[in-house]
């Protein structure tokens, strides 16, 4: 039942990983393709960083989307990778819950220009947002769950860094 | 072999009235390096930041000097009421060559109308009494009416979801820009774009 219950989170893991890869990796090929510019002009329209500081994000956000999506895809540095995209989803939909609330008619600016913030791209951020807070909480859980793994007959302690290690395969 | 070309021939006459239509709402050089199409709603009030903050920029840099093509485009959104029939009093203001005084008054008293719904008032502010009557009929005609039909129709294939949307064109790419904008960031993307 364990062992079950073990390989539902596990393939769980490995398709949330999967898609959250894909969709950073497509959102900065999106943003790459077209002139930087643009992209400077939906995140100024947020109307929350000064000028010089939206070129600097202009310019680096979408590689550093980029190697977060390759990261996910690939399974590398697992924790840190499901930490910074939980970090930057949970920025990403803050702000446009923000310029929401706030009736700002611009650009979304997640998949490249001609995208207005609207119901749908709430509820479509907000869930990528808990599909990576879910890879997060899963990524620091053994699969089977924070239950104590059962312990040897003799007492022998399973080493802690067994469960914390997080590096089971996905 | 025949048919074709007959289909073709008797679609010639619309084309050519659409392109007349098209030139009395647009300002510039037709051949400028640049088009920019503007998807705007004469009740939203973004639109009327745009047209009263940026587009003198726009105009005076880049549409005055020919390096761009500004053509306005009716996209009235269906929750704002009288939307719609400020952009039929546009059109057929166009067709009397008064396109841009009665969008400039349109935008001017937007508050006012948009709350009272005395549309043509604020049409009728920057015309003639003689104007006046033709623009009343000319904004019931058909064709008037269908061409804020095909404005609006062009914006959906354009995938247009939001006003003011600007549709910057040179050589054929197209790049959206959407809502509110940054002058000085458009200026250096309109700039980069020229010197391509």
């Amino acid at each position: 039942m364990n062992s079950f219950r073990s390989k539902v989170v596990s393939a769980l893991l490995l398709l949330v990983r999967l898609a959250l890869g894909a969709v950073f990796v497509y959102a900065a090929w999106v943003k790459l393709r077209e002139p930087w510019l643009l992209f400077a002009m939906s995140i100024d329209a947020y109307q929350v960083l000064p000028q010089w500081a939206v070129l600097t994000v202009a310019r680096t956000l979408p590689w550093l989307e980029l190697a977060l999506g390759i990261l996910l895809f690939a399974g590398r540095w697992r924790r840190l990778s499901s930490v910074a995209a939980s970090a930057l989803l949970m920025l990403f939909f803050s702000l446009m819950v923000r310029a929401y609330i706030r009736g700002q008619t611009i650009d979304c600016g997640c998949f490249g220009p001609g995208e207005a913030i609207s119901p749908l791209t709430l509820l479509r951020d907000g869930s990528l947002l808990a599909g990576a807070l879910l890879l997060t909480i899963l990524s620091f859980r053994r699969p089977g769950g924070l239950r104590t793994p059962p312990q040897p007959a003799g007492g022998a302690l399973v080493p802690a860094n067994a469960v914390e290690r997080g590096d089971h395969s996905a | 072999m025949r048919l074709p070309v007959y289909l073709l021939l008797s679609l010639l006459p619309c084309l050519v009235s659409a392109a007349e239509v098209d030139r009395a709402k647009a300002f510039g050089n037709p051949s400028a390096p640049l088009t920019i199409e503007l998807f705007s709603d004469f009740q939203c009030p973004s639109c009327r930041a745009l047209h009263m903050q940026q587009l003198p920029s726009i105009m005076r840099d880049y549409v005055t000097p020919g390096k761009a093509y500004l053509i306005y485009k009716e996209f009235p959104l269906p929750m704002h009421q009288h939307a719609r029939e400020a952009a039929a009093y546009a059109c057929a203001s166009a067709r009397i060559g008064k396109y841009e005084q009665v969008a400039d008054a349109l935008f001017q008293s937007q508050p006012v109308w948009e709350e009272k719904g005395n549309v043509f008032q604020a049409v009728a502010s920057v015309l003639s009494p003689a104007d006046q009557k033709k623009v009343q009929t000319l904004a019931k005609d058909p064709s008037v009416l269908s061409e804020v039909e095909r404005d609006m129709q062009e914006g959906q294939l354009e995938r247009v979801n939001q006003t003011p949307t600007m549709l910057i064109i040179r050589n054929g790419k197209k790049y959206p820009i959407g809502g509110m904008l940054n002058y000085d960031l458009l200026k250096r993307f309109l700039d980069e774009l020229i010197s391509k």
